[in-house]
């Protein structure tokens, strides 16, 4: 049996009951919904063997192959799959501590996330490390058995849902930029840790801001070496663009077709300007599927291709797009709130997110013109202080 | 390794046809001498390509004397002659033409032409006169332009429908009674145009070819149209390298141009247009789709509009990064944004073309419910 009938299978007999009220839901803009529920689907999800499905077969993995990883996702997207809540831990931290922790790492933390017992968040945004992310004030000092970590983190998804956070912290005073700093795995129901809710521009609150004073972690819980701390927080953004990519592309069908259905029902379709723009969004979409399937097919040493650079703006910006296109198509009636924002208007708002976080649209062409394009650098200030 | 998702044979053609067209080229020469000459056409350069370089049978099958190379063996040229601007008929003839010909002739013509095109032995341009040419009685009449490659073909196909709104193929020679081909001066120096009349052209006189049903015609056409995405590509890759050379080069208040960021901001967004074209390009000739004919129509639909459109905003963007020099005649760069305008309004404009791709994922119009659908 392939994965993908394999996993039909179990979906259908598994996304039933209480869960079909998940069905659908939980996704970016929708990440507060459900939560406990969620977190009992990733158990469920867990206990069935399903995470963790590219790992190393001694580590409980199934070494899948990365077009049968594709095809696992999609089909997971196809039945609607509620967003996981163990996303971050299983495409994040798994893939960086299978390449950088140390074999006791391993023991300890991939258990947790193969049976979705444990989820993770990520520390990396600091109210002044934006765009400009090495400029890290948030510090670490290893005190007897433990790390010692005061500063604050912002922007960070489902912190208050989650188990662990990974952190980038400085700990060589005087350091500056990438230099000097550590990635600590730090447990977050502590008394040094205080999460608060930032509440969005779609009136939900799937970030947080993190306060660390004193918080603890214990002194193994490093990955890597003090002063490796930029070169593992890159590698672990290099994982970010894999194959859960194409599952996402299922959801942004999802949209699009809601918004086809829209537009038929009202009789915008008829519209010669909109049936183009939702026209393009459809080509845009399978244009997406095919950078991504360009991408994996040229990137299993690992590096990057150079296509794959526009993979982020390309999608954030189709997306942004789509949120407006949806509300045109909608027209005036997108004015009015029923009971909450309906899955159109939640896209509207939560799709101006896409284009600033993990690396703005800005960036992202300053990033495209220097890596790939191989232009001269940017003169840099000195701004850091 | 070859890109995704082509094969070592797909990139031994094209390391083969670079350089070959890179001498045809001689560095910009050899297009200002085809725009002198007035035709958009080299015949000399058309028949080396064709017969000695043995490129035009590239996606015609084995059996009619092809390389049998597919839709990736036909993107693979047409990057390249997109790249250059080869001013010759390869997509007219070995697109186009063949692929009408592949799908309704019959074995026999087939043989007789699919075997011409392979060899090199003959130009065909290909007419939709669906909409313009009226056939009553047997005879045509009518007006088409511009008609593509026709000025200098030995057999100009012609589409048209007949009573009961099947489209009739015919072959003409360009000396049949009543026809008649006007070359064009072309805004694009490098593509050749014509205006072909049909003043009572019987069609007895011309070569029977096949009958098709409205819907299997389109979407052999658009099809075949889905290869220009490639010569999108090549041209709109072109448009970026210049691009990237004189902005390297040119050095303004101390700097190169290339350090400042609305410049490179500018270029990566000509990147990224360009990439998501080759993905349109490349989606559209993938073998996977070879069993699923209404996804092959609907890829390549998506192709051809979507590469058209990348390639004249990049295009475009070139000439604006260029400065002054992108805006003179010796500076080939116009010749480039010429052929991104002719790409999006000839065959099929990109605004038919995503009005028809509207209607392919559903949308419902009051045009298609009239229709009866």
């Amino acid at each position: 049996m392939s994965i993908r009938e394999e996993l039909n299978q179990w979906m259908l007999d598994n996304l039933t009951g209480e869960f079909e009220k998940i069905r659908w839901r939980g996704g970016p803009g929708d990440e507060d919904s459900s939560p406990e529920l969620r977190r009992a689907w990733e158990q469920k999800f867990g206990e069935a063997g399903w995470i963790g499905l590219q790992w190393p077969k001694e580590y409980g993995g199934r070494d899948l192959s990365l077009m049968d990883f594709v095809e696992f996702n999609e089909e997971y997207a196809r039945h609607g799959g509620p967003g996981r809540a163990g996303h971050i831990g299983e495409t994040l931290m798994a893939p960086t501590i299978l390449a950088y922790g140390t074999e006791a790492q391993k023991e300890r933390f991939l258990p947790g996330i193969k049976n979705g017992s444990e989820l993770w968040c990520q520390g990396y945004s600091e109210p002044n490390a934006g765009s400009d992310l090495s400029n890290i004030k948030t510090k670490a000092r290893l005190e007897g058995n433990h790390w010692v970590i005061d500063g604050q983190k912002i922007w960070t998804s489902l912190a208050h849902e989650s188990d662990w956070i990974f952190v980038i912290a400085r700990a060589e005073e005087g350091t500056k930029g990438r230099d000097g700093l550590v990635f600590l795995l730090v447990e977050l129901d502590q008394p040094g840790i205080d999460i608060r809710p930032i509440h969005q521009i779609s009136g939900t609150a799937e970030f947080n801001e993190v306060y660390f004073t004193e918080a603890k972690a214990e002194a193994s819980n490093i990955i890597g070496e003090v002063g490796e701390g930029w070169k593992i927080a890159m590698a672990l953004l290099g994982f970010e663009r894999g194959a859960s990519t194409l599952g996402q592309q299922m959801m942004f069908q999802n949209e699009l077709n809601l918004i086809i259905k829209t537009a038929n029902e009202n009789g915008r379709a008829d519209d010669p300007s909109l049936r183009r723009r939702i026209a393009e969004a459809h080509a845009g979409l399978k244009v997406m599927r095919f950078n991504a399937l360009r991408m994996l097919n040229g990137t299993q040493d690992g590096s990057t291709s150079k296509e794959g650079y526009i993979s982020k703006i390309f999608w954030a910006t189709w997306h942004r797009d789509l949120g407006e296109l949806a509300m045109d198509v909608i027209g005036a009636d997108a004015e009015i709130i029923e009971d909450e924002l309906s899955p159109l208007q939640k896209l509207f708002l939560f799709s101006r997110a896409d284009t600033i976080y993990a690396g703005t649209n800005q960036i992202q062409r300053n990033i495209i013109a220097e890596r790939a394009l191989g232009m001269p650098k940017e003169p840099r200030g000195n701004t850091n202080g | 390794m070859p890109p995704f998702p082509f094969q070592e044979d797909h990139e031994m053609i094209r390391e083969a046809v670079k350089g070959w067209l890179s001498d045809w080229e001689d560095g910009g020469k050899t297009l200002h001498r085809v725009a002198k000459e007035g035709q958009g056409f080299d015949r000399a350069a058309w028949e080396g390509f064709a017969r000695d370089q043995g490129m035009a049978g590239i996606s015609i099958p084995e059996q009619y004397g092809g390389a049998d190379m597919g839709l990736l063996g036909r993107t693979v040229i047409m990057e390249e002659t997109g790249y250059t601007l080869f001013s010759a008929p390869f997509f007219s003839t070995c697109v186009l033409a063949a692929d009408m010909i592949e799908a309704f002739a019959s074995e026999d013509d087939k043989t007789d032409l699919l075997g011409k095109i392979a060899s090199g032995d003959i130009i065909i341009s290909v007419l939709d006169g669906r909409e313009k040419l009226s056939l009553k009685d047997s005879k045509l009449n009518g007006t088409l332009s511009p008609a593509t490659d026709a000025a200098h073909a030995d057999l100009i196909l012609v589409a048209a429908k007949d009573e009961n709104n099947d489209v009739v193929l015919t072959g003409y020679s360009p000396n049949t009674a009543g026809l008649s081909v006007t070359p064009y001066a072309s805004l694009d120096p490098t593509r050749s145009q014509a205006k072909v009349s049909f003043e009572n052209v019987a069609l007895s006189d011309g070569q029977a070819i096949g009958k098709a049903n409205d819907v299997a015609f389109s979407q052999i056409l658009q099809i075949a149209h889905g290869s220009l995405a490639a010569e999108c590509v090549g041209g709109g890759q072109r448009c970026l390298d210049m691009t990237l050379d004189y902005t390297n080069q040119r050095v303004q208040f101390g700097r190169q141009i290339g350090s400042f960021q609305s410049v490179k901001h500018k270029c990566a967004d000509m990147f990224i247009a360009l990439e998501s074209a080759r993905s349109a390009s490349y989606f559209a000739a993938s073998p996977d789709l070879d069993n699923d004919h209404s996804a092959k129509f609907e890829a390549a639909l998506i192709a051809k509009n979507y590469a058209s459109e990348a390639f004249f905003k990049i295009a475009g963007d070139a000439i604006q990064m260029h400065g002054g020099i992108g805006f003179t005649w010796e500076y080939p760069l116009h010749y480039f944004f010429k052929r991104a305008r002719g790409n999006r309004a000839l065959f099929t404009s990109s605004e038919d073309g995503f009005q028809m791709l509207a209607d392919e994922i559903g949308l419902k119009s009051h045009a298609s419910a009239i229709s009866g659908e």
